[in-house]
């Protein structure tokens, strides 16, 4: 297995095709987003008409010297209500274009993530084993959560502000020719600046991050490791390894606050130098008299508009690249194929509804892992309705693979499975499973109720029809022992109940849904006499009467079974009934003769 | 009176130890503390310099003041940047040297607790309070002592200027950002319990994600998709909405922020406007105390974040404060050259909480080199046993025994050193295999460490791990298996080389082919230590001197395995069962 954070790099790049991989998560909202570009061409010229109206105030009302007093005074309340007028209303389309971009933002990642979501509960097994819950839970949370910035606020909000700069140059040229050349020549400078420094900080974030993330965990290591710890006295070299690592942080800790205040330092200096730059040029121009004082003023507030986008310009090209890379992860799971593939030729899937009863036939089965290494080599047998077939083989047998080909959890990669004469791949796959029901070794408890747990949350099997089934396998009693009985909720993992108790809930499962066919790994013995014979009795119970496939650990199983497939290397190297099988002499023979110790 | 006690009390308890920590470092805390004042005087020079500039300008002044104005701006800019510059970097630095000074005695503090305190305490809680508690106490240490400062500094200094300046302007322009502070009082609460919701929403929606992906294979066979599929819609429209209230929160703040500088802008030019007419100020007054009204902002939001950060760094101070006042295990005892014989005398034990007794009147006598062999089910007090030799919790005295002392008289240290220990669920650390097998022995000679890799038969495994022994398992590596993961833990605890080997069920996850080949090096590595062995799994115990089939605490069963067979209780039974599981898993070779 590789490294399941390998890929855990934030530096994507952009590429053309995110643009058709997004559009039909944006389409649906395109009259919002188209919305949030009208308020943005609206309040950027309301930006753009604040210091206008400063000007004409200063050079009007304020200076103009000729004309009455309460004139000016009321020119200056008109400029001033103007003036509010512009503040109120960029306010306000300031908050809806806020809201709006999270209500379309939003709605854009949360259908991502549902796309996402389900995309993974049907790939295949084998990809699963592949990635571990953790790496894939991370593309389903804070992937999706990157891309946020790239559908609400970022490719909008850059290439708008991308236009303001040029809307604010175009006014500062039509104001003063020298003055705005002098601007373009040093703007590109201040916004080299902020996007090496705050680059370079990122990087050094970055740096912290995963430093951090082990410290972290060395953190709750050493919290959860106290026993070992104690055991072998390794008390002062534990608390040393954190302090080395807590100082690796540290370290890039403080590699951090130098690019910070550096970078504070730099751009503060660079924006005050410009400044000061335009304040020579452009005050050397007005005593030159080749500027008008109030043009300059103008030019002065313009100009100030210009700082707020070159800031964020910076910012926003780092935050992007973050994104552009959980873009690409994300598309690269929609990407990965779904299982089973729908069928080539068609056809419609076969129905299969439940009927009591099944007939299992395994067809010259062949299969593979992904690494091409054979497990399963041309297995061919048939379980009648009703019948119980156990199978039995060393480790790595291939046991356990060949349960998971009935339901169609791996694809057989040649031969067939066949229920009731029909290739599996042929049936409707709901059908399919439905018919099925799945016993591992160990149950795989979800965060909930018993009741859910039995029931796997199908509200249309009652609570009577699971006190029948934990009835018949024998668990009604601890369950009802339990202090809110059917309501209990599972611990994390279920670290509530015993190993057998475990068992029984999974009997119970299986037996709740009625299936026409159970699938059984069955689990090793354990110490507990009494536990073993519960197990024994629910196990009894749970087969009578159902077609079964067993992979066995107790000779008991194995006896009552109608027949018994020895397992060997991925071939079947002896069937046959228990009496048959014994006269033979054979393999399984010679297993009964170790039994016996 | 004595309520201001108790507070200067309580803050010497929140902030006392991290302040003591800065020892070392106040020179350099000195040095930038005396720069912020610097800073700001360079920043607050600047506004009056470039209005008397604009004033000269309007009215035609001489291109030479120009020019020297100009230099002088350029000289103020740049100390106003270095200032900021050294002030930031030495504050800021002490405040992350103290952390890591902080977190470092907190965690060599919680190494030194009883173990039964660590049964009560939440990881959870102990690590928010070595990250996040101690991030913010940082936070008072660092960035407070920087920006709050400044603030100090531009907030009466701006307002004296601008007051000198102009009265009616400058209270108008104040009562703008009152009411900007007054609004932001009550919105940030909001954004806060906000954002926490948020949070818990992404942590259900992660930690369904999770389970899902952990049980693909249940959830495919039962078909589960339709209803998992509603379950996380219902987590994502809680989560959407959590942000829905965030983003308005978020776009009301920065609405009321914008019009509140525009507002305040508005006030400058009407009253300002009012009062050039009236031909009291200039333009370039105007503009100076616009100046000073930018340089205002900032402090103010200062002023809020401080107000709003205060009260929780004073909680997280004296929740880490609290850490620090658990009592340590006591360290006192004899400390006796131990050999390992082990007597356990009519041992009942009752877990500190609970009724029921864990143990009830457990004896055995155990020689050194002599293998015990602990046999039960889940909860029948195989571990407590092991536990209670390692002292980690405290037995009755006159209970047990180590060549003739009893536990309570030894020092804990010396006592364990006696024995090393592989758990059932053993205790990686996110660090590299080799560095987990030599936890014990850093010193470890590698030929030692190979044979410890070899006898718990991880050498198997090392084709498979990338890096061999040098490659990092858990946080940032690659995820072991159970059985690994045991014998990683078994390798430990032979290379420990200690006279007494305890082994918690350690092979419970390992197959039974690795489980016979590590059996067989084990009886080769063992020598003459004392083992003792609790296992579910019979073949791992069967040649013990003497077994004890524990049931509820109590001791059901006892003697060596022929004498347990021949009794044909529980243990045959058992046994029985079990060799028939192997039998089966047998295949043709017929490996048991």
């Amino acid at each position: 297995m590789s490294d399941p954070y390998a890929d855990d790099v934030p530096e994507g790049r952009f590429q053309f095709g995110f643009v058709r991989q997004l559009w039909p998560f944006v389409r649906p909202y395109r009259r919002g987003f188209a919305a949030c570009l009208a308020i943005l061409a609206v309040s950027f010229v309301l930006e753009l008409l604040g210091p206008k109206l400063l000007q004409l105030a200063i050079d009007g009302p304020m200076r103009a010297q000729g004309e009455q007093r309460t004139e000016r005074l009321w020119s200056l309340a008109w400029f001033g209500l103007g003036f509010l007028g512009t503040t109120l209303g960029g306010a306000l389309l300031g908050y809806v274009y806020g809201v709006l971009t999270a209500w379309n933002g939003q709605r854009v990642i949360r259908d991502v993530r549902r796309a996402l979501f389900d995309h993974l509960l049907g790939t295949s097994l084998g990809f699963h084993e592949r990635n571990p819950a953790g790496k894939l839970t991370t593309r389903v949370t804070s992937d999706v959560e990157n891309l946020n910035e790239l559908i609400a606020t970022g490719v909008l909000q850059s290439v708008f502000d991308l236009l303001k700069i040029v809307g604010v140059l175009v006014v500062l040229f039509f104001l003063d020719v020298p003055l705005a050349l002098f601007t373009v020549a040093t703007t590109p400078i201040v916004v080299l600046i902020s996007v090496v420094f705050r680059r370079n900080a990122q990087r050094a974030y970055r740096a912290v991050r995963s430093r951090l993330a082990l410290q972290n965990a060395y953190g709750t290591e050493l919290v959860g490791g106290i026993r070992t710890t104690r055991a072998y006295g390794r008390e002062h070299a534990v608390a040393a390894r954190y302090a080395e690592r807590n100082h690796e942080t540290a370290v890039a800790w403080r590699a951090t606050v130098l690019h910070f205040s550096v970078f504070f330092a730099l751009v503060d200096f660079a924006l005050r130098a410009t400044t000061i730059g335009l304040l020579w040029f452009g005050g050397s121009a007005v005593l030159d008299g080749t500027l008008q004082p109030g043009q300059f003023v103008q030019f002065w507030l313009y100009y100030g508009l210009l700082s707020a986008p070159v800031k964020e310009l910076g910012e926003k090209y780092n935050v992007l690249q973050a994104a552009f890379a959980s873009c690409e992860r994300v598309f690269q799971i929609l990407a990965e194929p779904h299982f089973p593939a729908p069928r080539r030729d068609g056809q419609p899937a076969v129905r299969s509804p439940r009927r009591g009863r099944a007939r299992v036939e395994f067809d010259r089965v062949q299969f593979a892992y992904g690494d091409g290494k054979p497990v399963l080599h041309d297995v061919s047998f048939t379980a009648e309705a009703g019948q119980t077939i156990a199978i039995v083989g060393p480790t790595g047998a291939g046991k356990t693979t060949l349960l998971t080909l009935v339901a169609r959890l791996r694809e057989v990669g040649g031969g067939a499975v066949r229920i009731d004469g029909v290739d599996v791949r042929d049936l409707e796959l709901g059908d399919l499973r439905a018919r099925i029901a799945f016993v591992a070794q160990d149950l795989f408890l979800f965060t909930g109720t018993v009741l859910d747990n039995v029931r796997l949350f199908d509200p249309g099997i009652d609570e009577a029809r699971v006190w029948r089934a934990l009835e018949t396998v024998g668990a009604a009693g601890f369950v009802r022992a339990l202090p809110l009985g059917l309501q209990a909720p599972v611990e994390e993992r279920g670290g509530t109940f015993s190993q057998g108790e475990r068992q029984l809930l999974a009997f119970a499962r299986a037996l709740v849904v009625e299936p026409d066919l159970l699938v059984l790994d069955e689990a090793t013995a354990s110490i507990d006499s009494a536990s073993e014979a519960r197990l024994q009795h629910a196990l009894e119970a749970t087969l009578r009467g159902r077609t079964a496939l067993v992979v066995a650990h107790r000779l008991s199983t194995v006896r009552a079974a109608d027949r018994i497939l020895v397992l060997d290397g991925g071939r079947i190297v002896e069937a046959g009934s228990h009496a048959e099988l014994v006269a033979r002499g054979g393999a399984y023979a010679r297993m009964l003769a170790h039994a016996a110790g | 009176m004595l309520r201001r006690l108790s507070t200067v009390r309580s803050l010497r308890r929140a902030f006392g130890r991290p302040l003591a920590l800065m020892a070392g470092h106040w020179g350099l805390v000195a040095v930038g503390a005396l720069l912020v004042p610097v800073h700001a005087a360079a920043t607050l020079w600047m506004p009056h310099l470039l209005g008397t500039v604009l004033d000269e300008i309007a009215h035609g002044g001489s291109k030479a003041t120009l020019a020297s104005t100009c230099w002088f701006l350029m000289l103020l800019a740049a100390i106003e940047s270095a200032a900021r510059y050294v002030s930031r970097k030495t504050l800021i630095d002490v405040s992350r040297h103290v952390e890591e000074r902080l977190k470092n005695s907190l965690v060599a503090h919680l190494q030194t607790l009883p173990v039964a305190w660590f049964d009560k305490a939440r990881t959870g809680d102990v690590q928010s309070r070595l990250t996040q508690d101690v991030e913010l106490v940082r936070f008072v240490m660092g960035p407070l002592l920087l920006h709050g400062g400044s603030t100090l500094c531009l907030l009466p200094a701006g307002l004296w200027l601008m007051l000198g300046m102009d009265v009616p302007v400058t209270l108008a322009s104040l009562g703008g950002f009152g009411v900007l502070f007054a609004v932001m009082r009550v919105l940030v609460p909001r954004l806060h319990r906000w954002s926490k919701r948020s949070q818990e929403e992404i942590a259900a929606v992660s930690q369904r994600a999770q389970e899902d992906f952990a049980g693909i294979r249940v959830v495919q066979q039962f078909t589960l998709q339709a209803r998992e599929r509603a379950a996380m819609a219902r987590h994502g429209r809680r989560y959407l909405f959590a942000n829905l209230r965030l983003s308005r929160l978020r776009a009301a703040m920065h609405a009321v922020t914008h019009s509140t500088s525009g507002l305040v802008l508005l006030g400058v030019l009407v009253v300002g406007g009012y009062q050039m007419i009236d031909g009291r100020i200039t333009v370039g007054q105007l503009f100076q105390f616009t100046g000073y009204l930018g340089l205002m902002t900032f402090p103010l939001e200062i002023l809020g974040w401080t107000l709003a950060t205060m009260p929780r760094a004073f909680a997280a101070g004296i929740r880490i404060e609290e850490l620090f006042e658990v009592a340590p295990e006591p360290a006192l005892g004899t400390t006796p050259v131990l050999r390992g014989d082990l007597r356990v005398q009519d041992l009942t034990f009752t877990y500190p909480g609970s009724e029921r007794p864990a143990l009830r009147s457990v004896s055995f006598h155990l020689q050194p080199g002599q293998k015990l062999g602990l046999v039960g089910p889940v909860g029948s007090g195989k571990s407590t046993l092991l536990a209670l030799l390692l002292r980690f919790y405290d037995p009755p005295r006159g209970t047990i025994f180590v060549d003739g002392h009893d536990v309570l008289d030894v020092q804990p240290a010396t006592l364990r050193r006696l024995f090393a220990l592989a758990a059932q669920e053993p205790f990686l650390f996110s660090d590299t295999v080799g560095r987990n097998v030599a936890f014990a022995a850093d010193d470890a000679a590698s030929d030692a460490l190979a044979t410890a890799v070899t006898a718990a038969a991880i050498d198997q495994d090392l084709p498979a791990l990338r890096d061999g022994l040098e490659t990092v398992v858990g946080e940032r590596g690659v995820t072991l298996s159970g059985g690994q993961k045991q014998r990683v833990s078994l390798a430990r605890a032979l290379l420990a080389d200690r006279s007494g080997l305890l082994l918690d069920d350690t092979l419970s996850a390992v197959d039974t082919i690795t489980e016979q080949r590590i059996l067989q090096g084990l009886r080769r590595a063992r020598g003459d230590r004392t083992v003792l062995v609790a296992s579910h799994r019979l073949s791992v115990v069967a040649d013990a001197d003497l077994l004890l089939v524990l049931d509820g605490g109590e001791v059901r069963e006892r003697g060596d395995h022929a004498t347990l067979l021949a009794q044909g209780g529980t243990y045959a039974a058992a046994w029985r069962r079990q060799t028939e599981a192997a039998a089966l898993e047998g295949g043709t070779g017929g490996a048991s």
